[in-house]
């Protein structure tokens, strides 16, 4: 199961005048090129994750 | 078989978990950690009660000590005294500089072995036991056993291996003393800097002792894990941005780790040979020694020290000091140093308070916030950026270290001073973390199945050089921004960061939190999805000035930062009526989760529901590049 954050926020109501605008990119930037420190339970869930190609979903279960 | 009462036979304590050790061999000093039955890391004592045990092995007379014990061995003995050999580690004799005065055995190029560095030591090596005695030889009185012949004085030659060796063999001896059971594998700790050569030496070494290595571990990963493994109960944020502070004997060692929900990598690192306890104790044996002159008249010139007979002194003070330094650390009150015949057979105890000591080990802590500061500006990042210090190491015990750097962070910055788990070795104690989280790592090495191809694959990710270790992190942070009429300031509504700069993927967040949505029955949510740009704002403002104060003097302007957020870039924008809204006072609220993936080529997927008496509602969802 995917780790539910709670967070201690409340959005204001929308705006009247607001309405879904046109989006100005078409991808989020460039990802960059990291070294993982090959430790911990989160290193071995990803590594999991790629070598049995698994979405997050099934890697849930 | 079966008892009325349903007695059962104790069971059996059958532990999925096969007795693994983390090991933190520094260069000066190791530790050991065991699994406790709770699944948790704890250090444990050697046979002479040290959790922290020299990296030191002697030769005197017929006996072999090591740890502390060997380590005394430098005040009468010291040639014979082995220390510093983990540097020295897969290096050729030639590499290794030679201008450097030693305090323990010389390192010698190997009689045998081309450019290899060795130590030399005079042992005494047993004799044979005598021959069994006839009536001829033996003198008719004596009824006593035939004393052995003296043992004959020889010379033995050791490899930086061999010592290396004896050493981990005596800490897994410890450890299986204290489990009472063999151990089957370890986990050991290595700088950062431990080429391939080095590594595969001390492998060799760890062999040749009999240790089987599940991983070695580079010391900031040994501490992640433990930094990690304890976060919920700090309450700190799992995406956060974590500074490790490695201040040993010899040398500083700094990383600063983008930490995402326990996935660890480094953004910079540094390492600044030269500041350390070492540093610490030279100005402190310098402090006593002049006390000591003060009080005794006798003159005392200490690091350096004058002749032989001060460089004894010296030794003695070094040792000394140790003491003095933890006492600093435990508690806030004065420490004691106490040397018997410190010189001239005239015996020496003197105390020093926080304040004394943090003086004199200010220069030491000044160095260290200076290569914070540029190794954080190395990583592009500003000090307000770092959520959370690390602390690993005997110096960056003293709470002196700890202040000294606090004024640079944020008020909120997170140490394990402010948790209050430094001493009584509490969770955040930088003496026994490494060892700790190279123990956690232990078991989790040698819990993987390794049946299938895959499950093979995945054990093999944990090898030095695996690909499986180069990923693909995010650039900007990617948030919602729910716009408000008349907002203040120039987002324009509400922002929540749920993907972080720096965040590995494939990544998933997952947030909740109510929205409020007015009194209008028209009950609609609505956000817009934004990269964006964050910093930190720096802004000079003159000091509030004392009317009453007389003189004019030119006060420096105070630094106030603040962090910023802009918007960058708009990426999407996704609007679901709320079927679960409730009413209150008037108002309509509803409680909504969002979920953000980025997947392995950078594509991401936005899904929002509400979540109702009945759990999870309809979702809506967007989709941003790349196809
Ligand atoms: N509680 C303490 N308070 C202050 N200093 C301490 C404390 N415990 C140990 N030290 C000092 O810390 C140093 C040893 O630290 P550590 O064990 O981290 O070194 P190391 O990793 O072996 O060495 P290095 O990293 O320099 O190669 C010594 O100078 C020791 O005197
Ligand atoms: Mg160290």
């Amino acid at each position: 199961m995917a780790n539910v954050v709670e967070l201690p926020v409340v959005p204001p109501p929308l705006p009247k005048s607001w309405s879904p605008a046109e989006s100005t990119a078409k991808t989020i930037s460039p990802l960059v090129e990291r070294r993982l420190l090959p430790a911990g339970p989160a290193y071995l869930a990803h590594v999991k994750r790629a070598v049995h190609k698994l979405t997050f979903e099934e890697h849930d279960k | 078989m079966a008892a009325p009462n349903g007695t059962a036979e104790a069971p059996i304590e059958v532990s999925a978990i096969p007795t693994v050790v983390g090991i933190n061999f520094g260069n000066s000093y190791a530790s050991i950690a065991v699994l406790t039955k709770e699944g948790s890391a704890e250090c444990i004592a050697n046979e002479d009660g040290e959790r922290q045990i020299a990296c030191a092995v002697a030769f005197f007379g017929e006996e072999m000590y090591v740890g502390n014990q060997a380590k005394h061995q430098l005040v009468k003995n010291s040639q014979n005294t082995i220390t510093g050999f983990r540097n020295l580690l897969g290096k050729k004799f030639s590499d290794i500089p030679k201008d450097r005065p030693t305090a323990s055995a010389p390192v010698i190029q190997h009689p045998d072995h081309p450019d290899e560095p060795a130590y030399k030591v005079q042992i005494l090596q047993a004799a044979p036991t005598p021959l069994p005695t006839t009536a001829s030889n033996t003198p008719a009185a004596s009824q006593a056993a035939t004393p052995r012949s003296e043992p004959t004085p020889a010379e033995r030659i050791l490899t930086v291996s061999e010592v290396t060796s004896i050493f981990l063999k005596s800490l897994v001896q410890s450890a299986e003393d204290f489990l009472g059971k063999k151990v089957q594998g370890a986990v050991i700790s290595i700088p950062a800097w431990f080429n391939e050569a080095q590594r595969a030496a001390l492998e060799k070494a760890a062999a040749d002792a009999g240790i089987k290595v599940l991983q070695l571990l580079e010391e900031a990963g040994a501490a992640a894990v433990t930094a990690t493994s304890n976060a919920s109960a700090q309450g700190i944020s799992a995406d956060r941005t974590q500074l490790i502070v490695d201040l040993g004997s010899s040398a500083l060692e700094l990383s600063l780790l983008s930490i995402r929900d326990g996935l660890a990598h480094s953004l910079a690192t540094l390492s600044d040979p030269g500041v350390g306890g070492d540093a610490i104790d030279d100005k402190l044996i310098k402090y006593f020694a002049k006390e000591f002159t003060k009080k005794t008249k006798t003159p005392l010139a200490v690091a350096p020290a004058a002749d032989a007979q001060d460089r004894r002194a010296e030794a003695k003070l070094r040792l000394a000091v140790e003491h003095t330094k933890r006492t600093i650390s435990a508690s806030p009150g004065a420490a004691t140093c106490a040397v018997e015949s410190l010189k001239d057979g005239l015996d020496y105890t003197g105390s020093i308070n926080r304040l004394r000591f943090d003086m004199e080990a200010r220069s030491v802590y000044e160095r260290v916030y200076a290569k914070v500061q540029e190794l954080v500006a190395a990583a592009g990042l500003d000090l307000y950026d770092v959520d959370e210090i690390v602390y690993v190491g005997g110096s960056a015990s003293l709470p002196g270290l700890d202040e000294h750097l606090a004024q640079g962070f944020t008020e909120s910055i997170a140490t394990p001073f402010t948790a209050g788990t430094v001493v009584g070795g509490g969770e955040g104690d930088p003496t026994t973390i490494l060892a700790r989280g190279c123990a956690l790592q232990a078991k989790l090495l040698a819990l993987l199945a390794e049946e299938t191809e895959e499950e093979r694959e995945v054990k093999s990710a944990f090898a030095y050089g695996s690909k499986w270790q180069q990923a693909k992190a995010t650039n900007k942070t990617i948030g919602m921004l729910f716009p408000e009429e008349n907002a203040e300031g120039p987002l324009g509504g509400q922002w929540i960061p749920v993907v972080l700069r720096e965040t590995v993927v494939p990544a998933r967040r997952t947030v909740s939190f109510e929205v409020d949505l007015g009194e209008s029955e028209e009950k609609k949510v609505g956000f817009e999805v934004w990269e964006a740009k964050e910093g930190v704002k720096i802004e000079k403002i003159k000091p509030p000035r004392d009317e009453e104060e007389e003189e004019e003097e030119e006060e420096e302007d105070i630094e106030v930062k603040e962090k910023t957020v802009e918007k960058e870039s708009l990426l999407a924008s996704l609007t679901l009526a709320a079927k679960e809204a409730s009413q209150k006072n008037g108002r309509w609220t509803t409680k909504l989760e969002v979920q953000f993936v980025v997947d392995a080529e950078g594509k991401l997927s936005v899904t929002a529901w509400e979540v109702g008496k009945n759990g999870r509602g309809e979702q809506a969802s967007v989709a941003v590049g790349p196809a």
